[in-house]
């Protein structure tokens, strides 16, 4: 009788060590890519929606520039730097590489869920019920105890745990090998538009510069001294604001190449123990992410 | 306005170039597909911005700008372009990162199956149990 009390509970130690025990480097690592990857992805879409709206402010400005010049602009002319078509397929992908993110980092780490919990926990009861209906149905004398149900239920949550384990062990590493090349490629594209945004954006900001300087000499003396004054304090605000996003696209550029490279080692470390590379990357990613993303606050706070 | 960053190693005049995945399928026509081409126009247009600041006169500013202008747009057009060139790619990629999604979301259903195997395995407990709590009835 000491023997089958005591077999649950050790049972119980060894899935529980099973299931606990082989999955944590890879269930840590996924987490912080995840992190990382998601600050990168709501960077990237920021930076498409300052540039393209700033695009926009450029082409208005040579729209009033040119407004009552002998060849004045046809409004209908202005094209968005980046069409619905072009943004929603940069947002679908971007929100996709997000998801894949997540999803490993749950799977890695969800060995645990709810659901797994009530369904051991229903099956520790029932079981109980059923010795509860033996002993009162034959002569056998079973007796479960509310102990050896709520045993029954934790080694049955383990044995999920470890299944749920091993699944996501010989499941997630050959996913994340396979998405490789994609995040590396995809890397490259972005960078790719990074480079176009930012050679767009000095340009963007020097027809701003060049169009306020015009408006300015042009009104002459139709602006009265104070609001000639805040129009030209205008001008280096708009160099410090072409070089100020201009640092901002260089540091994101190097966030999404640091992406691309910490992935790489991660899908490196899947299968390897020696993660102390992959960790110092993420870190790296994290902390350059997560710079830019106070920079886009300060940003939106400045805009208000 | 936003802050100034340090950043004493960037350059704020020449974007540093990074190779795109593929060769981006372009509608642009063939003497703006050349690279040598673009850097001129980038290059005129940069002269034409040295000599708007450095005009003292309003009218020779003016025309200087309106030749400016025009370049402006045309690299403007052909930014356009290469971003919508871009956005095929960015099609591309957007199937196979679905494709692994995918294959996530069934690692996940797999998972589910564990949990619902634990819980068929209960009901079946369950049953039994009923049906052996009839039975002093039935005797």
């Amino acid at each position: 009788m000491r023997t089958s009390r005591t077999l649950p509970g050790l049972l119980c130690l060894c899935l529980l060590s099973l299931a606990g025990c082989s999955l944590s480097p890879l269930a840590r690592n996924t987490a912080a890519f995840s992190s990382a990857a998601s600050l990168v992805t709501d960077n990237t879409q920021n930076a498409y929606r300052i540039a393209v709206r700033l695009n926009e402010e450029a082409q208005a400005s040579l729209l009033v520039a040119r407004f009552d010049s002998p060849q004045p602009m046809d409004p209908h002319s202005i094209r968005p730097l980046i069409d619905d078509k072009g943004l929603r397929a940069r947002t679908d992908v971007l929100d996709g590489l997000r998801t894949y993110a997540q999803t490993i980092a749950d799977l890695s780490s969800g060995v645990s869920s709810p659901e797994l919990d009530a369904a051991a926990a229903a099956c520790g009861t029932n079981i109980k019920s059923l010795g509860d209906a033996l002993a009162s149905s034959t002569p056998i004398g079973i007796n479960i105890t509310p102990t050896e149900s709520n045993a029954a239920s934790t080694a049955l949550k383990a044995l999920g745990e470890f299944l749920t384990a091993r699944k996501v062990k010989s499941s997630v590493p050959a996913i994340i090998r396979d998405m490789d090349p994609t995040v590396a490629s995809l890397s490259r594209l972005l960078s790719s538009d990074i480079d176009i945004l930012r050679d767009q954006a000095g340009r963007d900001y020097e027809q701003i510069l060049a169009q306020e300087d015009s408006f300015i000499r042009h009104a002459g003396s139709s602006l009265s001294p104070s609001e000639r004054r805040a129009e030209i304090q205008r001008l280096p605000r708009i160099l410090s604001s072409k070089k100020a996003t201009d640092d901002l696209l260089a540091d994101l550029q190097i966030s999404i190449n640091k992406l691309a490279v910490t992935h790489h080692a991660l899908a490196a470390a899947a299968t390897s123990k020696d993660t102390s590379s992959l960790q110092a990357r993420i870190a790296d990613l994290r902390a350059s992410a997560k710079d830019l993303t106070s920079f886009y606050d300060s940003l939106s706070a400045s805009s208000k | 306005m936003p802050p100034t960053k340090s950043s004493a190693q960037k350059s704020t005049a020449t974007p540093r170039t990074v190779a795109a995945p593929e060769a981006p399928p372009t509608s642009l026509p063939p003497v703006l597909s050349n690279p040598d081409t673009i850097e001129t126009y980038k290059a005129l247009y940069d002269i034409l911005g040295r000599a708007y600041w450095e005009a003292s006169d309003l009218n020779a500013k003016d025309t200087i700008q309106g030749a400016r202008d025009a370049i402006y747009q045309i690299l403007t057009d052909l930014n356009v372009a290469k971003l919508e060139a871009n956005t095929a790619l960015f099609l591309s990629l957007k199937s196979k990162i679905k494709d692994s999604n995918k294959a996530l979301d069934k690692i996940k259903d797999d998972i589910n199956n564990i949990t619902k195997n634990i819980a068929t395995a209960s009901s079946v407990v369950a049953a039994i149990a009923k049906v052996l709590s009839l039975a002093p009835a039935l005797a």
